[in-house]
């Protein structure tokens, strides 16, 4: 059966950060200057408005800052996954991703519960990074 | 404007038929961007998310949140205009109404509504002539955090809304003793609690105490969103909170008039706010009877 929910809108913001997930790879911006890591991506550093930067790759590792869990969806294609739980996730380097949590029931996910990026190979060039519980 | 003279009136309107239309609903999705891949949709999902980690930061959740939806609702009782007022809410109801995005339930969540309001802006001085007796402005003041949801640090508190009243109070010259009554804007039950605690109304985690026994209803001592707000009277953004705590100073609100009918303060001052984006802008207004 072909995915049929919304796919990443590549933008030049965002375009470097899908294709490391294409590769199973978490990438980010830190800023040459001041050390801090762009996300949201942005053209220049929102602390010190430097442009040079460097690419970090995440070691997939954090927490769960905080969750919801979805007991309706305005999408019919997530209708078949009710209940999901979606999450701002803290990864170790600062950054925070909004993915979903994965490998545990509702119910069982915390704030501040540690997890690790489980990959989801949507579409042939398309990876998500969710998250599951790391015991 | 006025002050520099280059206009004598100003009009402040909003109409929408969002509820007969799809097109609120098809906004919220639009502004959804990436996060629609993972399922994430709207603003109750965003506004669910700052509501859960203030449940693991601080005494929070359903048990606070049902005193601000019943209380509300008995003011929309009391309105003619609002959406609910032929429909009661017991405690029952408001923990039997089904969960949408966890931590909320379909009572934590604001209307969508058809209609308008509008206000008229002027000098004291012209006011003086009109046909209704005036409101004054005693203070204002805003405070916008305005960041990513992924960098947001005020889903918590303090949000927008502790700087904007601090600037509010300062320029009236008053303390929150002073305050008979408070239209906050309330897109969810949530946003009423972490403005007020903002507001220093009560200490983080004290909200549930602050609520309950029927603080915010008719008869309370602190009587908050007397039309029943845009959870239970109608969604016409800030004016919803603005033009109630007019119409009150005013003293033209009906069955639902502040005072001794409903056993409360005849208000001299009340407390406004507005809110906008995830908690990402905060306007705070202080109005007073002329
Ligand atoms: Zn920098």
């Amino acid at each position: 059966m072909s995915y049929d929910k919304p796919l990443p809108v590549k933008n030049p913001d965002t375009a470097a950060f899908w294709e490391g997930c294409r590769q199973h790879e978490l990438r980010f911006e830190q800023c040459g200057q001041c050390g801090y890591i762009r996300w949201p991506p942005a053209m220049l550093c929102p602390r010190c408005h430097s442009r040079q930067a460097e690419r970090i790759v995440s070691g997939g590792r954090g927490t769960v800052f905080t969750y919801v869990v979805y007991r309706e969806t305005p999408h019919p294609a997530f209708r078949g996954d009710l209940p999901y739980v979606v999450a701002l996730v803290e990864l170790e380097e600062g950054p925070r991703l909004l993915t979903n949590i994965v490998g545990c029931l509702p119910e069982q996910v915390r704030c501040d519960m540690p997890v690790v990026v489980a990959w989801e190979d949507v579409a042939e060039e398309v990876s998500l990074p969710k998250f599951r519980p790391a015991f | 404007m006025l002050d520099a003279g280059l206009c004598n009136y100003v009009l402040v309107s909003y109409g929408h038929n969002g509820r007969s239309s799809d097109s609120f609903l098809r906004m919220m999705a639009d502004m959804g961007g990436d996060d629609q891949v993972f399922g994430h949709f709207g603003a109750a999902s965003c506004y669910a998310l700052a509501a859960r980690r203030a449940m693991h930061t601080f005494r929070t959740g359903p048990e606070t949140w049902k005193h601000i939806a019943v209380g509300q609702r008995k003011w929309a009782n009391l309105n003619p205009r609002a959406m609910f007022q032929r429909q009661p809410m017991s405690l029952d109801d408001y923990y039997n109404s089904r969960m949408t995005v966890e931590p909320f339930r379909l009572f934590d969540n604001c209307l969508i509504s058809d209609g308008g309001r509008a206000y008229i802006v002027t000098s004291a001085e012209r006011a003086r002539d009109l046909r209704h007796p005036p409101v004054l402005i005693m203070g204002t003041g805003q405070h916008n955090p305005a960041s990513d949801l992924q960098t947001a640090d005020f889903m918590t508190g303090s949000t927008g809304a502790k700087k904007a009243a601090e600037r509010a109070f300062a320029v009236a010259g008053i303390g929150l003793g002073d305050i008979d009554a408070c239209e906050i804007y309330d897109c969810f039950t949530y946003t009423v609690e972490i403005t007020l605690q903002d507001y220093g109304f009560f200490g983080p985690g004290e909200g549930e105490e602050w609520f309950k026994g029927g603080t915010i209803e008719p008869g309370g001592r602190m009587p908050v969103n007397t039309s029943g707000g845009l959870l239970s009277e109608a969604y016409f953004m800030g004016l919803t909170p603005l033009t109630e705590a007019v119409m009150q100073l005013m003293g033209r609100c009906g069955e639902r008039q502040l005072g001794p009918q409903t056993n409360t303060r005849t208000p001299q001052i009340i407390l406004c706010s507005d809110n906008g984006g995830i908690l990402q802008t905060h306007a705070c207004h202080i109005l007073r009877r002329a």
